[in-house]
């Protein structure tokens, strides 16, 4: 699994705890199982195959949120302008974020949308744009899936979205935590539309070209 | 694979790891209980649960919405009251006092919510006792990471259960509970988000949970 292990970020220098978290620890174990079992619900034929129309759109939405945020991450690893104590923020959000792609894939299976192609406009490449964009993408996803969960018909699929939701908000906290944000600005996070979320992407320009259904045409293997 | 979640003190009194090491194990044996048992029994202290749905998914009804959302009134009552008293007399350091300052505000807005939405079907009010953990920094800090923490694996256990309106109203305070949980993580310095998915918890594991903090009076 994930080696999550958090070095400390103390802003103000008052608290000078840290928990050990040790990454082998039977919580940690017993947690990231569980987690895992989750995903694993999500990705059972069972699910895919019950997955109503309006479900397999919503995915599809949740999908390309998840692409973008993988990708954002993924690529801030790799060009490595993010170090020191913030390194491990694109590491483990990225492994997060590409875990929730695949799992959304699974369900979908041929009826996945294909991964768009990115051009991040230089926020993978400087620590300070970066943060800002994360504190954006968290935020973004948040209210994105909030805004459809009401939505979707399969309980499997709920159980799962929400279960992304929150860790999704957990990350929103910790990034606005990072750059001195209030990590909670309100008592009430508002949901937002498809159709809102579509146009803040829109206006990032980080998408270079619109995703397309993938496998169209091609032979499908369902063992 | 053996281990165990423990507090390390840098500055001062390894010996005081104590409170986080008792929360821990309470959660760890929630959690070995969870993956071993399935169903169980309904526990009656702390935090009363008679009729709740599990995860299993039950047939949402209003009925059932109201049984759902006093026990979210519940948690919401003792995280208001834990961060109010907190606030009131516990010595923290500043990063701590400013969470226990918003975090309190945002948890009596929620019982306020919960309260009014409920109206006449809302459960009685509950006493709590946090003993130490509202007035010792390491001992509040321990329980606000467990209390938040537990808050959303509840929200998100009942997701399914709810009637559509009532999910989209409980979803809007889930993500604030989860922001709590990744902030009061950042600051003590423990992974705000150690898992791909936050794991939920049936309504029995809960009650479990927060039995075990003897914060719950009555």
């Amino acid at each position: 699994m994930l080696d999550l292990t958090l070095e400390t970020v103390d802003r103000d220098g008052a608290v000078r705890e840290a928990f050990d978290a040790v990454p082998a620890s039977t919580r940690r174990a017993i947690l990231a199982g569980a987690g895992a079992t989750l995903l694993a619900a999500l990705t059972r034929p069972a699910a895919a195959s019950a997955a109503s129309g309006g479900d397999r759109e919503i995915l599809n939405f949740a999908l390309t949120l998840e692409y973008l945020q993988a990708a954002f991450y993924t690529e801030t690893e790799r060009l490595g302008a993010v170090g020191g104590r913030l390194a491990r923020v694109p590491r483990q959000l990225g492994a997060v974020e590409r875990a929730h792609v695949e799992a959304i894939r699974k369900v979908l299976g041929r009826q996945a949308v294909k991964r768009p192609s990115f051009n991040f406009q230089g926020t993978t490449e400087d620590a300070t744009a970066f943060l800002k964009t994360a504190v954006a993408f968290e935020d973004l996803g948040v209210a994105a899936y909030k805004g459809q969960a009401p939505n979707i018909d399969s309980p499997a699929i709920l159980s799962a979205a929400v279960a992304i939701h929150s860790v999704e908000a957990r990350h929103a906290a910790w990034m606005r935590y990072l750059v001195g944000k209030r990590p909670a600005a309100s008592a009430f996070d508002a949901p937002r539309s498809q159709r809102e979320v579509g146009e803040i992407v829109a206006s990032t320009r980080f998408i270079a070209a619109s995703p397309r259904r993938t496998g169209r045409g091609k032979p499908r293997f369902t063992g | 694979m053996a281990g165990h979640v423990s507090i390390a003190v840098f500055d001062e009194c390894p010996g005081e790891q104590g409170a986080f090491d008792e929360l821990s194990r309470t959660t760890r044996g929630t959690l070995l209980g969870r993956a071993v048992a399935a169903g169980g029994t309904l526990l009656a202290g702390g935090i009363a649960i008679g009729g709740l749905p599990g995860l299993a998914a039950a047939a949402p009804s209003p009925a059932q919405d109201a049984a759902i959302l006093n026990v979210v009134l519940q948690l919401e009552e003792l995280e208001a009251a834990f961060f109010t008293e907190a606030e009131r007399r516990a010595r923290l350091t500043p990063a701590l006092r400013r969470f226990a300052r918003v975090v309190g505000a945002h948890e009596r807005a929620h019982v306020a919510f919960l309260r009014n939405a409920l109206g006449s079907k809302a459960r009685k009010r509950s006493t709590f006792d946090f003993g130490q953990a509202t007035r010792e920094r390491r001992a509040f800090a321990a329980a606000a990471v467990l209390i938040e923490d537990t808050v959303v694996a509840a929200y998100n256990g009942q997701a399914a259960n709810l009637t559509k309106r009532t999910l989209a109203a409980a979803a809007s305070i889930v993500s604030v509970e989860a922001r709590h949980a990744g902030w009061i993580r950042a600051i003590v310095g423990l992974d705000p988000a150690p898992d791909p998915t936050d794991v939920p918890m049936s309504a029995t594991e809960v009650a479990r949970t927060v039995r075990k903090t003897g914060f719950v009076r009555r």
